[in-house]
């Protein structure tokens, strides 16, 4: 009994021993505990997770993250690079249009014994779908290039309080003109895919030049491998920008703040990028190859125009309708 | 002038929220916006913290660079402050802000989400000092009267001091050193990317 | 050109659509992140006024403190 005794007091006296320097550590230097040793520090939580989060009381759970330093990277990218890259997606588009301009000029269109016959290429429906889509992404795409450009182009020349007036109503704009827009590339995907697959005949297209680069003619459908890209990228991008916007206008539904900066990096890329195709659309349908813009505007082109760049479908529309496709200005289908 | 500061002395904080409610209280701000709460890290756990975080008004803030309208400015105090005419609640702020410091009336993002509120540093906005407009838009301008921001004023453990930096990170580093231990100065590396060497 | 205006009009017009549609789903700070607990008057009738944009119907009311302290 004594023996054993002996042993366990010579255990604990070992076990003191051994923990007492190590509770002596975390002590203050008069003595007292120091809760410190054990506690949560900046640090230390860092390195466990880019963001401190806690507990709150108030019923606001996105309030619960202390310190998030993440919006440091994003703030360098939005003040920092998306200037230039807006810019230089911008201005550097039109400049290769204008280049473009200067240099290939004006497609112009070649007459055959067709010239002055009409052929419908776009429904009234279609042609509403489409003047619907772009008139939004008109505004939206100034409201949109607002948020970066306006104060450092805009309000100078005009002053703060002006500015933040226009800049509410953009903001306003963006906002709501945004749903009638998605509702727009909706419709232009339902109408136009079946003509928008592509296809062998594309490549050789492409191949080609697409009879931008030379004075060929590449037979295309309905629609050319150019248009056929720029149909993707609408629909591409109008439901990344959708989709990407849905998340900011609905602040935490499905992402929190670090998701929101991300969200707003892509739709501030792809926005820009959007509007430097956009131009290039708008060049190439109006000013860049005539005839070109009867397509949306009356929706009757010249059966010349139409033979020489989108032979395949007139062929196709001239075996549909026994009487042919050929319609005078008086003939204009039900509008 | 003073580089005014907020420094939460965390082994001090006790998790009261009387500086949440002497905030509130002082600048009648409406239910659900917080410009000042207190968040408690290690809940329930042995080293739990509380930390009384509102805007830190930090250097070279981040909501000011990002912001589409430049409704922000420094102070000769350095505070941040913003100019609620200017605000168009787009919430770039928030999406920049570290300590979740702005707020907005309305939370979904749409047109009405109304002008962003945060903390002033008791010291009003862009109108006249302690005329009507500037109260009913920031609240009170204690600055302007001589007097600190009210949360930390009124600190039941003086957990939260506010004052020049210089003076405040004194203060904490004589209390670090008489009592030993200190967890730090949370969210000075974030706001002024310094610390306080002890 | 036809198309085109009801294009217009049609956008305009989905616009104000959704402009009142959010508007409907839109909530206020103070129905998402306050309890009920603790109230004791309406809320929105503090520092932004009823309307939340700083206007305030009656100016005296919550001016007094600031009158007093200048």
């Amino acid at each position: 009994m004594p023996m054993r005794r002996l042993t366990s007091l010579f255990l604990l006296a070992a076990t003191l021993a051994l923990t007492v320097p190590a509770v002596a550590q975390v002590r203050a230097p008069d003595g007292a505990p120091n809760p410190t040793a054990s506690s949560v520090n900046e640090e230390m939580l860092f390195k466990q997770d880019p963001k401190i989060h806690g507990r709150i009381s108030i019923p606001n759970a996105t309030a619960a993250n202390l310190i998030q330093p993440q919006g440091r990277e994003w703030r360098e990218f939005r003040e920092s690079w998306m200037p230039w890259i807006g810019a230089l997606a911008v201005l550097g588009m039109i400049v290769a249009l204008g280049l473009f301009y200067f240099t290939r000029g004006r497609i112009r269109l070649e007459h055959s014994e067709e010239s002055g016959k009409k052929i419908l290429r776009f429904n009234s429906f279609e042609r509403f779908s489409h003047w619907m889509t772009a008139t939004c992404f008109i505004v939206l795409s100034l409201s949109g290039l607002n948020y970066i450009f306006g104060k450092r182009l805009l309000m100078p020349l005009i002053g703060p309080e002006a500015f933040a007036t226009l800049a509410q109503y953009g903001k306003y704009a963006h906002i709501y003109l945004a749903w009638p827009f998605m509702l727009g590339v909706l419709f232009m995907l339902v109408l136009w895919i079946k003509d928008n697959i592509p296809g062998k005949i594309d490549w050789i297209w492409l191949k080609q030049g697409g009879g931008l680069l030379g004075d060929a003619h590449p037979s295309a459908g309905r629609f050319n491998a150019g248009q056929k890209m720029v149909f993707w990228m609408v629909v591409g991008f109008g439901f990344a920008m959708g989709a990407t916007g849905i998340m900011m206008i609905f602040p935490f539904a499905a992402t929190d703040i670090n998701g929101m900066q991300i969200m707003q990096v892509i739709h501030s890329l792809i926005g820009v990028v959007f509007i430097a195709g956009i131009l290039a659309h708008i060049y190439i349908g109006s000013l860049g190859m005539e005839g070109a813009y009867d397509a949306m505007g009356s929706g009757e082109v010249d059966l010349a125009w139409a033979k020489v760049h989108h032979d395949l479908w007139v062929k196709e529309q001239q075996a549909k309708t026994a009487s042919g496709p050929q319609l005078g200005r008086g003939q204009v289908p039900a509008e | 002038m003073a580089r005014m500061k907020f420094l939460c002395d965390a082994d001090r904080c006790i998790e009261c929220n009387a500086c949440v409610t002497a905030c509130k209280n002082e600048h009648e701000v409406p239910w659900g916006i917080n410009r000042r709460r207190v968040i408690t890290l290690n809940d329930g756990k042995p080293g739990e913290r509380s930390v009384s975080m509102a805007c830190m008004h930090c250097t070279d803030a981040p909501c000011a660079a990002v912001c589409p309208v430049n409704c922000f400015y420094t102070t000769a105090d350095a505070v941040v402050l913003h100019s609620k005419d200017l605000c168009i609640g787009c919430g770039y702020c928030f999406y920049a802000c570290p300590f979740g410091a702005p707020q907005y009336p309305r939370v979904g993002n749409f047109g009405s989400r109304g002008k962003m509120d945060k903390c002033t540093y008791c010291s009003g906005g862009p109108e006249v000092d302690l005329s009507v407009a500037e109260y009913e838009k920031y609240g009170s301008n204690r600055l302007a009267e001589g007097k600190l921001p009210l949360c930390a004023e009124m600190c039941s453990t003086k957990s939260l001091l506010a004052g020049d930096g210089e003076m405040i990170a004194q203060i904490y580093k004589e209390r670090v050193i008489k009592r030993g231990y200190g967890s730090g100065a949370w969210g000075w590396k974030t706001a002024y990317r310094e610390t306080i060497a002890i | 050109m036809k198309a085109f205006l009801i294009a217009v009009v049609a956008a305009v017009v989905l616009a104000t659509g959704a402009s009142f549609l959010l508007a409907e789903n839109q909530r206020f700070a103070y129905q998402a992140f306050a309890t009920s607990g603790a109230r004791v008057s309406d809320p929105g009738t503090n520092l932004v006024g009823p309307r939340w944009t700083g206007d305030i119907k009656e100016p005296g009311k919550a001016g007094h403190k600031a009158e007093a302290g200048s």
